[in-house]
């Protein structure tokens, strides 16, 4: 028989019989769906604490906090220029970039405008190989050039306006471009209590860029990036020892990371990044979602008991019609197969209706729970919240049909069976 | 074309542990050549309808063999025989067994659906062979709202479809008025006429068994030679 018209002789069937087929969907259908929104919250926590995971972090970033030797700890301020070198020729790395902050106190001022800031000494150009990009201007070309933070002309204020800021009333900060502007770096070092205090060192810098702005609303960026060959000039003229360096690896893209990271560790270094908090997380989120799936696989084989029953029941109202098709020379492989596909058929409608339906709750929960959630907390607008409560990856519609479906299967497995052990002779002496 | 030999079977009465063996068939043999008409006359109990089915392969002999051309139908296995039914073997049934969800056309298309013929090749058979036995007026027609001999003709008709050599006719007019019968009687002659098919007729019925070129009758097993042709 062809497909085609096996697929006709079962839709015939479940015509015949639409109320109890109607019904065994429906259950089939509220098993699947149970288990399709029950793990759909396993992937939304998921998802909702993974996106906050990478949003915080720089996704491609490793941090090498250091490195041991085996005998002694190195820190990162230490580590040889020639093992940097090794790092930035392994596969995938783009750019490795050391990062060095003198340890005094940062003042930035241009005319009669100051502001409080850090000074961050890197090699640009391996800065801008990671990733760092400009808002305006260019990148420096001499050593006497640097960029600004996106918010240093904003916290650029007269004194008048520190009085103002501080009785809480807005002010604007520098207005217009900061490029080509000089600006004077006065660095003091820190002293303890009691000591005496030290006059300030001060440098004076061409701003030929401003950094693009922070990807996060509340981050603020008002720090001054030189060249990293101002740190011995700062450490002789401030007598300050070598401060804390921080070495940051850039792969070229997330899928790496984690490659690096691992390469990284077996050679000594002490490193992290984010793929290790991921790594923690996706152990705990992915039992939390194998076990949702079994909760909810129990809901598909109750419903799986109602497509037993309705099989059984069709094998049995249709044991002359199944006599005289095995008369007339059907096959009981094509008994056994029409019944399986008639089940199957059950499995796949009530998987599909599932899955449409699934997908209107998943979009409902995640624009009413929020709601409910800030107004139990009191707040009003739910712009700045992103919580998933329940998404539905098609790998969990792959996983879902296929328990449904092969659920179904199941169920008419024993039916079919009997079907084809029907005897021909009992069979056709049954009235119509 | 089908050679019968001494074919023997038993049927178990009682209760399990305390079972009666009755012999229904003692040793029947017999041959039916191309193109005959053969009735087995009966009566009711007689071991006709137990000789019919294992002439089928519904049934397997205890002892003896039965041959349907060349080929012993209880050498083969279950599916085996379903393929060799439908190549060799057209049913006619008292009761006319058709598929009440199903139209006469969609009756009578039913065997080539199960042979796998491609859909506008068997339709066009089927509307042939509807017209031949006069049943394309009713083709649209669910058994139920059909006569009884016109649920026979499809029945007929559904025999035929496969263009088996063998027709096997189970009572064919048990379930119709005298007229009626008298017409697929006719029908049954001109179809061995014109297409040269074999038939089996197991009948009680003296009348239908007229129609045959050979008669036997089974009385308590044993299967006995009777009368030839005379005219409808």
């Amino acid at each position: 028989m062809q497909f085609k018209d096996q697929i006709d002789f079962i839709r015939q069937h479940m015509k015949r019989n639409k109320l109890r087929v109607a019904t065994t969907i429906l259950a089939a259908t509220m098993g699947c769906a149970f288990l399709i929104v029950l793990a759909s919250v396993g992937f939304g926590l998921h998802q909702t604490i993974t996106d906050d995971v990478l949003d915080n972090n720089m996704v491609t970033q490793i941090e090498v906090a250091g490195k041991s030797d085996g005998e002694a700890e190195i820190p990162p301020a230490d580590i040889p220029d020639a093992e940097l070198q090794q790092i930035k020729e392994m596969a995938h790395v783009i750019a490795v970039v050391e990062r060095n902050k003198p340890e005094a106190e940062t003042e930035i001022v241009i005319g009669n405008r100051s502001t409080y800031s850090q000074v961050v000494l890197s090699s640009m150009e391996e800065e801008q190989k990671a990733g760092f990009a400009l808002s305006e201007g260019k990148m420096p070309s001499k050593a006497e050039e640097v960029v600004v933070g996106y918010h240093m002309a904003e916290r650029l204020l007269t004194e008048a306006e520190m009085e103002k800021e501080a009785n809480g009333e807005e002010v604007a900060g520098f207005a217009g471009s900061l490029i080509g502007q000089t600006v004077e770096l006065e660095l003091t070092p820190f002293t303890a209590e009691g000591e005496e205090a030290v006059e300030p060192s001060t440098w004076e810098f061409v701003v030929t860029g401003v950094a693009k702005e922070p990807a996060k609303d509340w981050m603020t960026d008002a720090g001054i990036y030189a060249d990293s060959s101002w740190g011995p000039i700062f450490n002789e003229e401030l007598g300050l020892e070598k401060g804390y360096e921080n070495i940051l690896v850039y792969a070229d893209e997330l899928q790496n990371v984690g490659g690096i990271t691992n390469a990284l560790k077996e050679d000594g270094y002490y490193v992290y990044s984010v793929t290790e908090e991921l790594g923690t997380m996706n152990v705990f989120f992915n039992g939390l979602k194998a076990g949702l799936i079994f909760v909810g696989t129990i809901a598909v084989l109750i419903a799986s008991i109602g497509i037993f029953n309705t099989m059984t029941m069709a094998v049995t109202e249709r044991t002359r019609e199944i006599g005289v098709m095995k008369a007339i020379g059907a096959q009981p492989k094509l008994i056994r197969k029409l019944f399986l596909m008639e089940s199957a058929a059950i499995g796949l409608i009530g998987t599909a209706l599932a899955v449409a339906i699934s997908y209107g709750i998943s979009i409902l929960a995640n624009w009413l729970v929020p709601i409910i959630i800030l107004s139990s907390l009191g707040e009003e607008d739910a712009s700045g919240m992103s919580i998933v409560i329940s998404t539905i990856p098609w790998q969990l519609v792959v996983i879902a049909s296929a328990i449904s479906i092969g659920v179904a299967m199941v169920s008419g497995w024993r039916p079919a069976r009997k079907a084809t052990q029907i005897d021909i002779i009992q069979a056709l002496r049954q009235e119509m | 074309m089908i050679k019968i030999k001494d074919l023997q079977h038993h049927f178990k009465i009682g209760k399990k542990g305390n079972e009666r063996h009755v012999p229904v068939l003692k040793g029947v043999t017999l041959e039916v050549g191309k193109g005959e008409i053969v009735a087995i006359l009966g009566k009711s109990g007689s071991g006709k309808s137990t000789l019919l089915h294992i002439l089928a392969g519904f049934m397997s002999p205890e002892t003896g063999s039965v041959v349907v051309n060349g080929q012993e139908t209880a050498a083969l296995k279950e599916s085996q025989q379903a393929s060799f039914r439908l190549e060799n073997f057209g049913f006619i049934f008292q009761n006319f067994q058709l598929m009440p969800g199903l139209s006469a056309f969609e009756n009578v298309e039913l065997p080539l659906k199960i042979k796998g013929m491609a859909e506008a090749e068997r339709k066009m058979k089927v509307q042939k062979l509807l017209e031949k036995v006069g049943l394309e007026e009713v083709a649209g027609h669910y058994p139920n709202e059909l006569s009884g001999g016109q649920q026979q003709r499809v029945s007929i008709a559904r025999a035929l479809i496969t263009d088996a050599p063998i027709i096997l006719a189970d009572e064919p007019t048990g379930s119709l008025d005298s007229e009626t019968e008298k017409d697929i009687l006719l029908l049954i002659q001109s179809l061995n006429k014109k297409l040269g098919l074999t038939f089996v007729i197991i009948t009680h019925d003296e009348e239908v068994a007229a129609v045959a070129d050979r008669q036997y009758r089974l009385h308590d097993g044993e299967l006995v030679k009777g009368e030839q042709r005379h005219a409808v």
